[in-house]
């Protein structure tokens, strides 16, 4: 059960967010920085609500405190050729 | 190429009307969808599951969400990376790359053992500076 995949940009287990939750009594946007749960390529759009809910069950931190796991732009990865608007000359 | 993967004759749907064929390439084979298709259900067609593999430890990876959301199916088409396979169209011609692992000159393992704070960083110090 906890060899479970929670972030699969960057592969965090369960076990991973459940040992360093319990080992520093973090918060969920503490256990984002140590483990990179969330952190990865799809920018936590998968993983976010399930590290929200293991943090729950583990420290009993309720989702939406005043420093949750928000979502800032970009909220899809954007390449630096397509900002530069390199795409619109093609 | 074949094609053995497809629901051809479906309960509720019916049967699968006539397309046009257009070949691509993944990874230097060829392979072969029906118009319509998107990259990754064109190759689940033919049998190829696997589209790329994580970056640091080479595990596979195919089809996870299949809406686009996930990016774990992203593939290198034409020389543009990270281009979601599950929400491209397949073209006549394309040339389709699958991700591969990257070196990891820096791979840290004991990321657990960091210091919390300076003051714990401070005090690590300490202790390695008394021995």
């Amino acid at each position: 059960m906890d060899n479970i995949t929670i972030c699969r940009c960057e592969e965090v287990t369960l076990e991973d967010i459940k040992n360093t939750a319990k080992k520093y009594n973090c918060t969920a946007r503490e256990i984002k920085l140590r483990t990179r749960a969330g952190m990865g390529y799809c920018g936590g759009r998968t993983c976010r609500p399930i590290v929200d809910t293991v943090m729950e069950h583990v420290t009993g931190e309720k989702p939406g405190d005043n420093i949750p796991l928000k979502v800032q732009p970009p909220v899809r990865p954007v390449s630096l050729s397509t900002l530069e608007g390199k795409e619109n000359e093609k | 190429m074949k094609n053995n993967h497809r629901i051809v004759d479906h309960p509720v749907l019916g049967s699968l009307p006539e397309k046009d064929s257009i070949t691509f390439t993944f990874d230097g084979k060829e392979y072969s969808g029906l118009a319509g298709d998107t990259i990754a259900s064109a190759l689940l067609a033919n049998g190829v599951r696997t589209l790329r593999v994580h970056e640091a430890s080479g595990k596979p990876r195919g089809i996870y969400c299949n809406i686009g959301h996930c990016f774990e199916c992203r593939v290198t088409v034409n020389s543009t990376s990270g281009v979601r396979a599950c929400l491209t169209e397949i073209k006549d011609g394309m040339v389709i790359e699958s991700g591969k692992p990257e070196a990891q000159p820096f791979a840290s393992k004991n990321v657990q053992d960091f210091p919390r704070t300076y003051a714990e960083f401070e005090k690590k110090q300490k202790v390695k500076g008394d021995k």
